[in-house]
């Protein structure tokens, strides 16, 4: 099935994926076949449940919110080729002296704010670190404890006095943090 | 008549000890050749200057310490006097000395083994009787482990010389200067002449020296970033190694043919290759001695660390194999030989990191059932380790790659189960022992250098050099070339030739080359001449100059730094992401197998081998607790000074403007724009309310350290001395002497007690003025903002369940305010009457000032001995804890009651319970400023014996009050101004109190039922209110101040039935004196 599919995706189409994602022809072409492959009706998009349908992603505490950032360009319920590699070219490694448009510094944390930021209010508020929380810490800590753990985080990144994580104060908190590497994945040719 | 051998006689025992002194190295003896002769030789010196059978026992022993440690293999091919010793150091003691000593003495030495001194009965045979001696000296029974002891006293001594020098330690690395000494030891040892016994056997090396140091690099590995390389490290210690085998081995072989080497040139291919296994390892020794010291970046220290430890396996297998390939000798090997040398290799390594990972799971279990033994935590972590070290080498495996598991595997699970002091003493004993260990060897390399018998090549030694570097640069270029193929994170050129000048090689390779047996590589001597001069090489050379080369070069340096909450949350983020995403791309790579295995180790090995197994993140949770205890420390430490010395100009008047100032303005622009601030702000002055100095040190401390999730400590006065559990207290950390200072007297204010309550009458000065608003709070808030904010919310929901939900933030401060002024109102109205009236009798009312020091230390919640909450773990504490609500508590044993002085039993209602009563009658036009104009209308209470003030004569009567109060001088500005109360006079002092003005403390807040039929009512008022509504209390009804019934607070420690019972007596008491001074 990947194959035929990938038979399907036109010339022009690659060009302009590659255009707009920095992925090569290869990369272009296996990830499309992935893609197919989690199509499962076959649309030429995918929907939430198709992501799901991964059991690791299924069983990932953030799997909701991962999967919520492939929905949260494009408008509605779907997500056609395009705007999954576009997803996907924020974990593009750097490569110096390229044109890295999305997957810049800037991009990749951008892409793990929005991640956190449910309301699109370009802040972190406490109640939606406190969701990041419980997602990943899970449900043996006492509630007091995890929201304790929010308002340091909060507390110590918080430079405006807000009581909230803007995204300066996102990238100011991750400075030190090899963003680069942290976020970024070896795509097969 | 001479004495028996045992008894050494002074001179001989002074000779040995010089000559142990002078140098140690006769601790280990090296079983070649000249070990006998040595001893022979040394035992006839020694025999020279004493008499016989004296010299034969101290030598003897000196001999026989050596060959005990003599347990390298060859033995037989050596000379007469050592194949003597070595039977015979089977008999212990100094018996086999006694046998070398007499193979020394030849003919002369007639003194058979079984006169063994220390182990021959001394009735035995025709010997004469022996006198018991008054003093006796014997150092061979002691020699061996106190040569020891003085190998590492020395090797010590001059790792502290070197830091004592830092521009030596600026230019060379530590592991240089070690060898230097060594060397300088050799020489000595070399003319005293005692110099034959090589210090550092292989046995000893890598039993003993080797363990501790592979532990240390193991236990403190970082996990995540070797296994996020492991493939790189991998990659260089299998195929690196194996590289650098071969090409060395063929290139000197090669050499070797062409006639380079003169004599040597017919060394056969697989003798060469032994040395080359053995010369091409990396090693962990030198890279850790070197690469500590340099601080490149974690991946490339990582990278070449990796390889160091894990080539072992490799490095091990070939040397045996090639060693017993030679020992067979060329034409005898045969395919299978080669193929179970592969085989071979994958045993020995899997099979050391399987045990090694084995006992690592088994170390993790046994911790966990440690609580009740703590002290003997560590010593599981080192034992259990070596015995995977141990358990790996009885099978011939890796024992480097089973103890560098061991440590990572059970890093994780023992951190969470051992106490904080066992890990620190973990910590430092691992230090201790690697870094001592490691002094050691280099210092024996050293020593090692100048006692050998060198057979110096020098073509054979500049090849071997040459060759081991050039190669080394052509494996890390060919590697890193597939490597990156592979790698996220290229390494860079500049990477390269780090790790290629990083391949140092050391001490591995030294005890490798001493186990070289000579009957079957003639060439040993060479080799072991060659081995020292390339560790030499890279040990001095390129250690001394990769220091600055990677200056030069602008390696990326390592930035210590401990991660903060933002970075450890956000980073898990992130790896859960790509984990993610890596499953939406259906990669198997490195994030989806790190999260496949935190699964499962949350899932099914963690709840095993954890006590408390705390939810999925523990690093999180670790992280926190950290950096909040961090945070605690360093706030005391910062302001050390202020939390001792809060000084009288903080007055909770100014803890509660700035408070209010810096709230209200934001938030309350609504309900306050009417109320007139002017007045507002007088009433906050004139109400300056001087708690003690220790009061609101207490109160600072103990919400910072409940802020901090932290309880103070509770002394543990424990005189009697405890094997089996350290007493915290004598562990505490380093905190400057203030902070200390502070701590202690926080937790030992009971010790004080009586003395602050004689100190009381004498200048009981008024320093508490009941503030129920603030009481409330505690005193000491101000000084977080961020903890009010969060507070603030908080209270919405914490609030008295009759306080609809909708009850705003703006309702809640304002009730603050409120509370505040009423309470002035009350203080004014209840007491300003007999104020003015009783004004003379100011004299009496400085001595009857008395308030309830004791209660205070009794009651303060973090005092008390018995609360549930004190072993519950640490509870965020919130703005109105559970004693707010509670009133029977909030009377007794609120710390802010108690810092103010005036409280009653809980039959009368306190000034707080009044206004509950109001604020919840009152609930409607609560925050409505015109509650407050009412209140100033003037509708007092006809049932009050105070007047209601109005908010106008609120002022003037506040400041006749404080006048009143004032001929006692401001508290806090004084040394302890805290009112003090004779415990004797108890009851007879607060007497009084019903015939003297009421100070102003005490007519805050007491209320007296008999005068105030509203006060009848007190009991059955609702508890009151965390959140009391603003302008509540202003209409109050004043309830008239009751007799004052400090005395009972003092008792306020012991139960409440007791109190009250307590009460009615003195309550009795009190009015008899009452009338009879009337």
């Amino acid at each position: 099935m990947g194959n035929r599919s990938s038979l399907l995706l036109r010339e022009e189409e690659i060009a302009q994926i590659q255009e707009e994602t920095g992925f090569t022809p290869n990369q272009i072409e296996r990830l499309y076949s992935r893609f197919t492959s989690l199509d499962r009706g076959d649309c030429g998009t995918l929907s939430r449940e198709d992501f799901l349908r991964i059991p690791e992603l299924a069983i990932n505490p953030l799997g909701d919110r991962i999967v919520h950032a492939f929905f949260e360009e494009g408008c509605g319920d779907r997500v056609n080729f395009l705007q999954f590699m576009q997803v996907l070219a924020h974990f593009r490694p750097i490569k110096k002296g390229r044109d890295n448009k999305l997957n810049s510094r800037e991009q990749k944390l951008k892409f793990a704010f929005k991640m956190y930021d449910l309301d699109n209010d370009e802040k972190i508020s406490r109640d939606e670190l406190l969701a990041i929380l419980h997602m990943m810490v899970g449900a043996n800590i006492s509630e007091e404890q995890l929201t304790s753990i929010a308002e340091r985080t909060i507390l110590e990144a918080d430079q405006n006095g807000d009581q909230m994580i803007s995204f300066e104060e996102f990238c100011k908190a991750l400075e030190r943090t090899d963003v680069e590497q942290k976020m970024s994945i070896r795509f097969l040719n | 008549m001479p004495r028996p051998p045992a008894r050494a006689p002074p001179s001989a025992l002074l000779q040995g000890a010089l000559l142990a002194l002078a140098l140690l190295a006769s601790a280990h003896a090296r079983p070649d050749l000249s070990t006998g002769a040595a001893a022979a030789s040394s035992t006839t010196r020694a025999a020279s200057d004493l008499p016989p059978a004296h010299a034969r026992s101290t030598w003897a022993a000196h001999a026989e310490a050596a060959s005990l440690s003599a347990d390298a293999p060859p033995s037989q091919t050596h000379s007469h006097t050592l194949a003597q010793t070595q039977p015979a150091a089977d008999g212990g003691g100094a018996g086999g000395g006694g046998t070398a000593g007499a193979a020394g003495d030849g003919p002369g030495a007639t003194t058979p083994p079984a006169d063994d001194p220390t182990t021959s009965d001394p009735h035995d045979g025709h010997g004469p009787v022996k006198r018991y001696p008054v003093a006796q000296v014997e150092f061979g029974r002691v020699e061996t482990p106190f040569i020891i002891g003085l190998w590492i006293f020395c090797a010590s001594l001059s790792k502290i010389g070197f830091h004592m020098a830092p521009k030596l330690s600026k230019i060379f690395p530590e592991s240089c200067l070690l060898i230097v000494v060594g060397v300088v030891i050799g020489v000595l040892l070399n003319h005293v002449g005692h110099v034959n016994m090589q210090p550092l056997t292989p046995d000893t090396f890598f039993l003993y020296m080797l363990p501790p140091i592979i532990l240390d690099a193991g236990y403190f590995m970082p996990n995540r970033l070797f296994f996020d390389h492991l493939g790189t490290i991998l990659l260089f210690a299998v195929i690196g190694t194996v590289w650098n085998t071969v090409t060395i081995g063929v290139s000197l072989w090669a050499v070797g043919q062409c006639g380079l080497f003169g004599d040597h040139n017919t060394a056969p291919v697989l003798h060469v290759f032994v040395f080359s296994a053995l010369i091409s390892a990396v090693d962990p020794v030198a890279v850790l001695a070197v690469f500590e010291e340099i601080h490149v970046n974690e991946i490339l220290y990582i990278v070449v660390f990796g390889e160091s430890l894990l080539n072992d396996a490799v490095t091990v297998v070939l040397y045996h194999m090639f060693e017993a390939y030679s020992e067979m000798g060329v034409s005898n090997i045969v395919y299978t030989d080669v193929l179970s040398g592969l085989a071979s290799f994958l045993v020995v390594a899997l099979g050391g990191t399987c045990i090694g990972v084995v006992w690592g799971f088994l170390t993790g279990l046994v911790t966990r059932y440690t609580l009740e033994v703590r002290v003997i935590e560590p010593i599981f972590i080192f034992v259990m380790a070596y015995l995977a070290y141990l358990n790996a080498e009885v099978f011939h495996m890796s024992g480097i790659l089973a103890i560098t598991f061991c440590g990572i595997t059970m890093k994780n699970y023992v951190e969470s189960n051992i106490s904080h002091k066992s890990h620190t003493t973990i910590k430092y004993t691992m230090k201790m022992l690697s870094s001592s260990s490691e002094t050691i060897i280099f210092m024996f390399l050293g020593v090692a250098t100048v006692n050998d018998e060198h057979d110096w090549n020098t073509w054979f030694v500049f090849l071997t050099i040459i060759f081991c570097s050039v190669y080394r640069a052509i494996g890390v270029v060919l590697l890193t070339a597939v490597a990156n193929r592979f790698r996220l994170h290229k390494l860079t050129r500049v990477d390269k030739f780090v790790m290629s000048y990083g391949g140092l090689r050391g001490a591995v390779a030294f005890a490798l080359v001493l186990l070289i047996d000579k009957r079957h590589i003639p060439l040993q001597p060479m080799f072991v001449t060659t081995t020292i001069a390339v560790v030499y090489f890279t040990v001095f050379f390129q250690g001394i100059t990769i220091k600055p080369l990677v200056r030069i070069l602008n390696v990326k340096r390592q930035e210590k730094r401990k991660p903060s909450m933002n970075e450890r949350i956000h980073e898990r983020f992130m790896d859960h992401l790509m984990a993610g995403i890596e499953d939406i791309l259906g990669h198997h790579g490195n994030y989806h197998v790190r999260d496949k295995f935190k699964r499962f180790d949350n899932r099914f090995i963690r709840p095993l081998l954890i006590r408390d197994h705390q939810g999925a993140e523990p690093k999180i949770l670790e992280t926190y607790s950290k950096l909040a205890m961090r945070d605690a420390m360093e706030y005391m430490r910062r302001n050390a000074s202020t939390v001792g010395n809060i000084s009288g100009t903080e007055s909770m008047s100014a803890i509660f403007r700035n408070y209010t100032a810096g709230n209200f303005n934001g938030n309350l622009n609504g309900s306050f724009s009417q109320l007139d601030s002017s007045t507002w702000n007088i009433d906050m002055q004139e109400l300056e309310y001087n708690p003690s100095k220790k009061d609101l040190t207490d109160a600072r401390i103990h919400h910072l350290l409940d802020e901090e999730l932290c309880k103070p400590y509770r002394r543990h006065r424990r005189l009697s001395y405890s094997r089996h559990a350290v007493n915290d207290r004598d562990l505490s950390t380093q905190v400057n002497y203030r902070m200390h200072m502070n701590i202690r007297r926080m937790v030992g204010e009971r010790k004080h007690h009586h003395k602050r309550s004689k100190r009381l009458n004498k200048d009981g000065k008024q320093n508490h003025v009941s503030f129920p608003g603030i009481t409330q709070n505690g005193s000491a808030k101000q000084f977080s903002n961020d903890y009010l904010n969060e507070v603030l919310k908080e209270t919405e929901d914490d609030g008295d369940p009759e306080v609809p939900k909708s009850a705003s933030k703006e309702d809640w401060e304002s009730a603050i305010t409120f509370t505040a002024k009423s309470a002035h109102e009350l203080a004014s109205g209840s007491s300003s009457n007999e104020l003015q009236k009783k004004t003379s009798r100011d004299s009496d009312a400085d001595s009857a000032r008395v308030t309830t020091p004791t209660a205070t230390e009794t009651t303060l919640p973090w005092k008390r001995g018995d609360d549930s909450d004190a072993t519950a773990g640490p509870v965020k504490q919130s703005e109105f804890p559970a004693w707010c609500s509670n009133k029977e508590y909030l009377a007794y044993s609120s710390p802010s009651a108690t810092f103010l002085g005036g409280i009653e039993t809980p039959k009368v209602a306190s000034v707080i319970g009044l206004f509950r009563r109001e604020s919840t009658g009152s609930v409607n036009d609560a925050g409505s400023d015109s509650s407050l104009r009412e209140a100033s209308g003037g509708t007092a209470s006809p049932a009050s014996a105070g007047t209601v003030l109005l908010l106008e004569e609120a002022a003037a009567a506040a400041a006749a009050a404080v006048a009143a109060a004032g001929d006692a001088p401001a508290g806090p500005s004084e040394g302890a101004p805290r009112p003090r109360r004779s415990v004797t006079g108890r009851r007879g002092s607060l007497l009084e109190l019903g015939a003297v003005p009421i100070p102003e403390e005490e007519a805050l807040t007491l209320g007296s039922p008999q005068e105030s039929p509203a006060s009848g009512a007190g009991p059955r008022w609702p508890p009151p209110a965390p959140s009391s509504r603003r302008g509540s209390g202003a209409r109050a009804p004043l309830p008239p101040p009751p007799p004052p019934r400090l005395a009972e607070l003092s008792s306020a420690s012991s139960s409440e039935t007791s109190v009250e019972d307590d009460d009615d007596d003195a309550y009795d008491e009190r009015r008899a004196i009452h009338r009879a001074q009337k």
